[in-house]
């Protein structure tokens, strides 16, 4: 019986090694880019790039064949009438990318099916499409910061040729520099078009602020004060100074605690691509967070999106740090009970010496082409289509999930009487002056969680603010092998 | 001619099940050549690292705490719904009049969809619009409202409520059917001597039926052990770590972060504790059923 068992294991350790060598080989360094362009109607790029190393973390991107399509303008009539696509989108922005598909439709003929799936598994639903050669999809809607998985996974199409080609045409030099800038572009290469400009402002509710003589907070010690006295004056009204979103998940928790520690005056990574989540920013950044919770929306931490956003429109919170079209949803009938009953202002900032107002770029998603796309000349001009200038005014102009990622849309008088101008107006200078983007390295996702677990503990009290952030600072080191 | 088919006739007969098996075990082996390398999602198979993955996983406080928090889920759900399922089978496995409704409505639970399940619990536990908020309030039970999903000391009791209220069912017709398969001599034999009902049931009915029981609470903790679609939907994983799984934690390694080697080499680690578990309780089921002969 034991020999039998010992021979067992024997066979399945000595066939799980055969099966890891049979293996096919790694890509490993493959230096040489080659570029091959024909006018006006194809141009293939085959790729074949290198193991690359950089100060953060170590990123490698394997071999790929990328085919880029570019499109003569203007498109002749007809010439894509009756083809289709996939267009995986995520729930929050159902309704702008079905807005976008039937505008699409109407002006080429062309059907754009609009695949809806939740925002917490946009990118493992895109990396499983490619990976396993399914090709379901053509055009992928993805959060920026998980851009260099999605690019060293061989998700996207290296978009750089259309950009260069398409430049001047689809104004590029228009879009916000950072969402241009940062939602597109790993190694200089550029992967995808600005879909969604997000970013953190603070709301607060008038009615309740006047209600309680207070003033709107510019510091985050401001803030808890006014959150404390809201909650402890409307005991039993089932009314909240804040609502605070710590639901465990990395868009919604991480992006809370961005906002203090961007205000504290901390980052993640120092100039050199040190971690350095556990500076007496981060630390003071997450302390405050800790004690703001008691005044909180109950309880912050199974608070997401649809839950403050539940409470903000219900009258029952007075201060939402949220994303810029809160207002008009807030302003929108259907679903709010506090119509004009709201403000905005910058994100409030710390306390210290690096004290800092700042726009954090929480959640952001542009929009790219799959390796696999099955039609990418189509692909691509839909996402010509949704770059355009107009079009992004008009996807802005509905309650669609949306916000605008081109300087000239925040111009706009069609936009701006959407939004109210003082909206527009705090937007664009947020964006503008003091934008904190999130990492975009393929390492993110795994520090990522790391982060979001410490945040959780510290948020639920099973660790303090400085061992949370402490025990993160060790995982990253070890994960980045600094 | 005929006899050489009568010969390769059992042959063929068993053919389809080998297939079956041959298959099934491929995935096998391919999880295990997985898990002695450093893979990814897109490089399956990239750099032989011999058995570093399961010392790593062994090292892995966050896994061994997963393990935890699924012993835990699993064994707490197993043992309540058994035990419901045992009593509202003994309540309904006599022919009353009303029984055959009551037995179509017990089982409703079962045929929800799991995320159906989730998304039903998700709102009735649901601080600002929850029905069970709204009832602890109005009762004067609680001064302001409960997070249920967004406490670290009530969010793992939270998700077992939901999987107690799924699953008990299943458990219920496990045991009905076994309560219903027992032999009538040992009853009449019983009623002739003028047992009371509790000697009856503690010196007949739950001698018989502990074999049953036991295989119900097998049945039932294997799949408790997998528990993924509650957690995801309810809390995904939080708060804290507090309602993190093993199986939830594995999707994370493998689809959040594309490390399906060390995926990989999580996943036997539970198979091989799913399976000494298992063989533990088939060990005492048979032990005991020998005791009892």
């Amino acid at each position: 019986m034991r020999k039998a068992v010992v021979t067992t294991l024997g066979l399945l350790v000595a066939l799980s090694m055969i099966l890891a060598a049979c293996a096919p080989a790694t890509p490993q360094v493959v230096e040489k880019e080659k570029v091959v362009e024909k006018p006006v109607v194809q141009t293939v790029v085959v790729e074949k790039e290198k193991v690359v190393e950089k100060p953060v973390v170590q990123t490698v991107v394997v071999e790929k064949k990328v085919e880029v399509v570019v499109t003569p303008t203007p498109v002749p009539p007809g010439k894509f009438a009756g083809r289709s696509i996939n267009f995986i989108a995520i729930q929050p922005h159902t309704v702008a990318s079905k807005a976008l598909a039937k505008w699409f439709e109407e002006e080429t003929g062309a059907r754009v099916n609009v695949l809806i799936v939740p925002y917490g598994n946009v990118t493992e639903k895109e990396v499983l499409d490619v990976t396993s050669g399914a090709g379901e999809y053509d055009v992928m809607e993805y959060w920026y910061p998980m851009l260099g998985s999605l690019v060293e996974n061989g998700v996207l199409m290296d978009l750089t040729e259309w950009w260069n080609t398409h430049a001047q045409e689809i104004k590029a030099d228009d879009f916000v520099p950072v969402f241009r800038d940062v939602f597109t572009t790993i190694e200089g290469r550029k992967y995808g078009i600005p879909y969604d400009g997000d970013l953190h402002l603070l709301f607060y509710n008038t009615t309740l602020f006047k209600k309680h003589n207070l003033q709107p907070p510019t510091t985050w010690d401001e803030y808890l004060a006014a959150c404390k006295a809201i909650t402890e004056a409307e005991k039993g009204n089932d009314i909240y100074g804040c609502g605070i979103m710590g639901a465990k998940i990395p868009l919604i928790l991480i992006g809370t605690y961005l906002n203090r520690l961007a205000g504290f005056g901390g980052s993640f990574f120092d100039e050199k691509g040190n971690p350095t989540i556990n500076s007496p920013e981060a630390v003071a950044a997450l302390e405050a967070l800790v004690a703001q919770l008691p005044y909180a929306l109950p309880d912050p931490t199974a608070v997401a999106f649809d839950e403050l956003l539940g409470g903000w429109l219900t009258g029952r919170v007075g201060m939402a740090e949220f994303w810029t079209d809160l207002g008009q949803m807030t302003d929108n009938p259907e679903q709010s009970k506090i119509i004009g009953e709201w403000d905005v202002v910058p994100m409030p900032k710390g306390t210290g010496p690096k004290a800092k107002v700042a726009a954090p770029l929480n959640a952001g998603f542009g929009l790219g082409v799959s390796t696999l796309a099955q039609d990418k000349e189509l692909a691509l001009e839909f996402i010509r289509f949704v770059a355009r200038p107009d079009i992004n005014v008009r996807v802005n102009t509905i309650v669609g999930g949306l916000d605008p990622t081109r300087l000239s849309t925040y111009d706009a008088p069609e936009y701006r009487k959407h939004v109210t101008d003082k909206l527009a107006d705090a937007a664009k200078e947020a964006v503008l002056s003091r934008p904190v983007p999130w990492p975009t390295d393929a390492k993110w996702a795994e520090l990522q969680d790391v982060l979001n677990e410490n945040l959780s503990l510290a948020l639920t009290g099973a660790k303090t603010p400085k061992q949370a952030l402490d025990d993160t600072q060790a995982e990253w080191e070890k994960i980045l092998g600094k | 001619m005929n006899v050489t088919l009568e010969k390769r006739t059992p042959t063929l007969m068993i053919l389809p099940i080998v297939i079956i098996l041959v298959v099934m075990i491929s995935f096998l082996f391919y999880v295990i050549g997985l898990s002695v390398t450093d893979s990814t999602l897109s490089k399956p198979f990239k750099d032989f690292v011999g058995l570093a993955n399961f010392q790593k996983a062994l090292a892995d406080q966050t896994f061994i705490h997963s393990i935890g928090n699924t012993l835990i889920f699993a064994f707490g759900v197993t043992a309540i719904e058994t035990f419901l399922g045992f009593v509202l089978a003994l309540a309904l496995y006599t022919e009353i009049r009303a029984g055959r409704i009551l037995r179509t409505l017990a089982m409703l639970p079962l045929f929800t969809p799991p995320v159906a399940v989730a998304m039903i619990w998700r709102l009735i536990y649901d601080p600002v619009s929850g029905f069970l908020n709204h009832y602890l309030f109005k009762f004067g039970l609680i001064e302001r409202p409960v997070a249920f999903l967004g406490r670290a000391d009530l969010a793992m009791p939270s998700i077992m409520a939901a999987d107690v209220w799924q699953w008990t069912p299943f458990c219920f017709l496990l045991i009905l059917a076994a309560l219903q398969s027992l032999p009538t001599e040992p009853y009449e034999a019983a009623a002739v001597d003028g047992a009371s009902s509790w000697q009856v049931f503690w010196r007949i009915t739950l001698p018989l039926v502990t074999p049953s029981l036991i295989v119900t609470f097998l049945f039932r903790l294997i799949i408790a052990l997998k528990v993924f679609d509650l957690v995801f939907i309810l809390t995904y994983g939080g708060p804290g770590s507090a309602t993190q799984v093993m199986s939830f934690y594995i999707y994370k390694v493998g689809f959040t972060m594309f490390k399906t080697g060390y995926a990989a080499a999580l996943t036997l680690l539970v198979f091989f504790m799913v399976a000494i578990i298992s063989t533990i309780l088939t060990t005492g089921r048979e032990l005991l059923m020998r005791w009892q002969r």
